[in-house]
């Protein structure tokens, strides 16, 4: 191959910046890539269509095997065998990885992993290395996403006959706007120009089409509107959304998420099987990785099975004469997740909290991702809706990506002659964004499960008398304490008029547009006057390029109060 | 309009060639649209467009109505159809949206607005009012049109003060005072069902308005037609409640929207056929009634 396997294009490429003109020139495809299992559909003209690889998949494997020189993903590759991606040698689970530092226990959760996963535990980056001919040879979660995703683009491509720029890809709720950089990143390394949309909004989208199509079928005109609790339970993230839909529009009332999964599953299961499997596991020898793949393949399969029946028989020979012969029951598989599900439930009521929606104004429950066959999650959702059956209009792990594809047609301005893509997806933001003021308080500026696009300002003070300056801290989040949120940026506003503490007003203004591109406007001004002491300043976030908080504790560290804000009570 | 927030690059271009275009302005006058520019306050904001008209509805739409004016103009607008020029109308149907769909937010922004779901729109003096023989007095004259049965016993004994709404078919005060002291006082107390009632001067006019029926405004086939309050002293009470408050925003009625000369006479046509309208259905019910009043 002459061309290179990736290209690294300019951040700028992928901002809304050049959106102006047409959105997109072309149509765009969904792609949705889990932690886990990856898909790839289109618009086709009339509905939406899975593109499948050469071995006739429309589910992939999520992962990327190195071997010698170059490195090939799940999309192409084909492995021999299942325990090939647990050699130490594929990369995988990367969607659990990217954007999180090593103090994250997300990042420790997946050491256990067949390959390497080394944290310092000070706050960076983990180093991530695949096993290449018996050395560990570096990688980032970056790279092997951009991997993929050119595979899945190239596979397109060829299938489509045409060049693909623009995608739409699924990214789980719980992702924080520097994750959703990162993955930016990855896309802008794959020469694709890319629209993030949360997971459960792109399935409330595919359920908004249905629901028109059905109304249009009925002949009942617009239809009335419906309420749907939307689930979506991955291997490395659980998502929830409550959604309104009326009239081919999808309203996101509220979206709630987290990164628990099939994942966790998995290793509380494996844990459970063989108790001591981290001190086992801890040096990484190539027999022990090979060991552990060996496991996890057996408790995998052991899970899928307890989906359709009570109980299973495992056998695993462990090598060096250990061996593993255990029956394992559905209820005991259930108690060793009693916590996982305790936090499914835990979503889905404050989900329905922060919607504002009682359980009886549910029209339909849908539960999709690959976790939506456990039993024990669909009677917890039954139970919690007070419903005899879930939505069955959907393919479970078609749906995400169906709905990508669909936004990505909308998006790209087509018009459907029957009136298929007369649809909106009206998304809310998954987190609260503000600032850092009243001491060490984390002040919301636009709330969390704000319709977008949004533009929220609050008006701060100084606390110092003739303080010139003022530092202005991003946060996002929802936590109280300014620094248990996720830091997008700092900036400083200078030249604030002198005049006594309380007084100038510092005004903070957010503005998320659809592309979901975060921009801060902040100036200063004496009660009074017309017009800013000095110009305001515009600043795109994040402006951080690590994920971690360090920026924030240094800024600290020098300036300490000096340059703190307080909120002004106005009374108008 | 000067409030957005554009891609930078197009920003600082259009930021240049103003200032390049007017060199001798004085210097506020080129930084005021820049303040604007990023300023964001939704109070600010909120007078530019009332929200009942941003989003098409009248003030006294329900939530489904508000909810579906919403939908239709989100697909028209909304940055993922219209382009980056949606992004500011779609911030603007956001906010209305979110204020309008909750009962809190919508009162305060009502009262706020003066925007009244009773409209003081068409106060007419003359007809159906009655005016003053002599000075002021604190006390006036009102009949609770309601509960009158059309007896004319007011009108026998002090007949230039009351007079028949023969198209109503109940009494009405044409002129406060127009008998002396004692005809009125004989007229009070004839009248069979006690109807007639001495009032504060105040209230007076805020009575007779609501006494005249009202054009109810209908939906689909629905509603439509002519009301009155049926408890006219409670709905009054309401009324100049909601009337201080109005008061109180100096800016009530303020078009801030500027019209193209084409849209003006477009809606000057459109209001005179529309008074037009309403003259004929009076005529009409003015004459349904008054023939029925004959055939009886």
């Amino acid at each position: 191959m002459a061309e290179p396997i990736y290209t690294v294009a300019s951040d700028s490429e992928t901002t809304g910046e050049d959106r102006s003109a047409p959105i997109f020139p072309e149509i765009a495809v969904g792609i949705d890539i889990g932690t886990s299992q990856c898909s790839i559909a289109f618009w086709n003209g009339s509905q939406v269509e899975l593109l499948k690889n050469t071995r006739n998949q429309k589910i992939m494997r999520s992962y990327v095997t190195f071997k010698d020189d170059t490195p090939s993903g799940g999309v192409i590759n084909e492995l021999s065998h299942e325990y090939d991606m647990l050699s130490g040698a594929a990369i995988f689970n990367m969607k659990r990885l990217i954007g999180r530092v090593d103090t994250d226990p997300v990042v420790h959760a997946s050491k256990s992993l067949p390959f390497l996963v080394q944290t310092l535990d000070i706050g960076v980056r983990p180093f991530v290395a695949a096993l290449v001919n018996n050395v560990w040879r570096s990688t980032t979660p970056e790279e092997v996403l951009a991997i993929f995703l050119v595979e899945l683009k190239m596979m397109a491509e060829h299938q489509l006959k045409r060049p693909i720029r623009n995608v739409v890809l699924t990214i789980p709720v719980s992702f924080s706007r520097f994750q959703l950089t990162r993955v930016e990143r990855a896309c802008a390394m794959a020469g694709l120009q890319v629209r993030l949309m949360p997971e459960p909004t792109a399935v409330a989208l595919l359920y908004a089409q249905q629901q028109q199509q059905q109304a249009v079928h009925e002949n009942m005109g617009s239809g009335s509107e419906k309420i749907a609790l939307i689930f979506n339970m991955g291997a490395g993230y659980c998502d929830v959304a409550v959604s309104a839909t009326g009239g081919g529009v999808s309203q996101i009332k509220a979206l709630a998420g987290s990164p628990i999964g099939g994942e966790d599953l998995l290793q509380n299961t494996m844990k459970y099987l063989l108790p001591n499997v981290e001190s086992i596991f801890s040096h990484r020898g190539i027999d022990e990785i090979r060991r552990m793949g060996l496991l996890r393949v057996a408790t995998q399969d052991a899970i899928h099975k307890l989906s359709f029946q009570s109980s299973v028989q495992i056998d695993v020979n462990l090598g060096n004469g250990s061996k593993l012969c255990k029956v394992l029951s559905r209820e005991e598989f259930e108690m060793v997740n009693s916590e996982v599900f305790e936090k499914c439930k835990n979503l889905v009521n404050q989900c329905l909290h922060d919607a504002r929606v009682g359980i009886d104004d549910l029209s339909d429950v849908v539960v999709v991702g690959g976790c939506s066959n456990i039993p024990k999650i669909r009677s917890l959702l039954m139970q919690k809706s007070k419903k005899k059956a879930l939505y069955e209009g959907m393919n479970p792990l078609e749906a995400a990506v169906s709905g990508a594809a669909l936004e990505g047609a909308v998006a790209s301005g087509i018009a459907d002659p029957f009136g298929s893509l007369d649809l909106l997806s009206i998304q809310a933001t998954p987190l609260a964004i503000g600032i850092r003021a009243d001491g060490n308080s984390f002040i919301p500026i636009i709330p969390k499960n704000t319709t977008m696009p949004a533009r929220k300002e609050l008006v701060f003070t100084t606390v110092k008398d003739n303080q010139s300056e003022a530092l202005i801290v991003v946060y996002e989040g929802e936590e109280t304490r300014a620094e248990e949120n996720h830091l997008l940026g700092y900036f400083k506003i200078i030249g604030i008029p002198p005049a006594p503490k309380g007084l100038p007003e510092i005004t903070i203004c957010m503005d998320i547009d659809s592309s979901n591109m975060l921009r801060v406007l902040a100036g200063a001004r004496l009660p009074g006057a017309h017009h800013p002491a000095t110009p305001f300043m515009e600043v795109k976030m994040p402006t951080v390029d690590d994920g971690h908080g360090w920026c924030a504790e240094a800024l600290h560290g020098k300036y300490g109060a000096a340059m703190d804000l307080v909120s002004l009570q106005k009374k108008s | 309009m000067a409030i957005s927030i554009v891609p930078s690059i197009q920003r600082s271009v259009s930021m240049a060639s103003s200032s390049f275009a007017h060199p001798n302005e004085p210097k506020h006058i080129i930084r005021k649209p820049r303040w604007t520019a990023v300023r964001c306050s939704a109070r600010e904001r909120a007078n530019e467009t009332n929200y009942y008209e941003l989003l098409g509805v009248s003030a006294d739409s329900n939530a489904q109505e508000i909810k579906e004016a919403y939908r239709k103009l989100q697909k028209k607008f909304h940055p993922d159809i219209a382009g980056q020029e949606g992004h500011e109308r779609t911030l603007r149907l956001n906010e209305a949206y979110r204020v309008l769909m909750r009962e809190d937010r919508r009162k305060e922004y009502d009262s706020s607005m003066g925007e009244m779901r009773v409209r003081f729109g068409n106060y007419n003096p003359g007809l159906g009012y009655s005016s003053w023989k002599g000075p002021l007095r604190s006390q006036a004259l009102f009949v609770d049109g309601n509960a009158c049965i059309g007896c004319r016993e007011c009108v026998h004994h002090a007949s230039n003060t009351f007079t028949m709404d023969e198209t109503l078919g109940r009494a009405r005060v044409k002129v406060q005072y127009g008998d002396n002291d004692q005809k009125i006082q004989v007229s009070v107390e004839s009248c069979p069902v006690n109807c007639i009632y001495w009032v504060e001067k105040e209230e007076l006019a805020v009575l007779e308005y609501l006494m005249q029926p009202l054009p109810k405004e209908g939906y689909g086939v629905f509603g439509g037609g002519w009301e009155i309050p049926a408890n006219v002293f409670m709905a009054a009470k309401a009324f100049t409640q909601q009337l201080k408050r109005q008061k109180q925003d100096t800016k009530f009625g303020k078009e801030t929207v500027e019209e193209t000369p084409a849209q003006a006479e477009a809606r000057a046509n459109a209001s005179m056929k529309i008074q037009m309208e309403k003259f004929n259905g009076i005529w009409n019910w003015v004459k349904q009634v008054l023939g029925t009043q004959v055939d009886s």
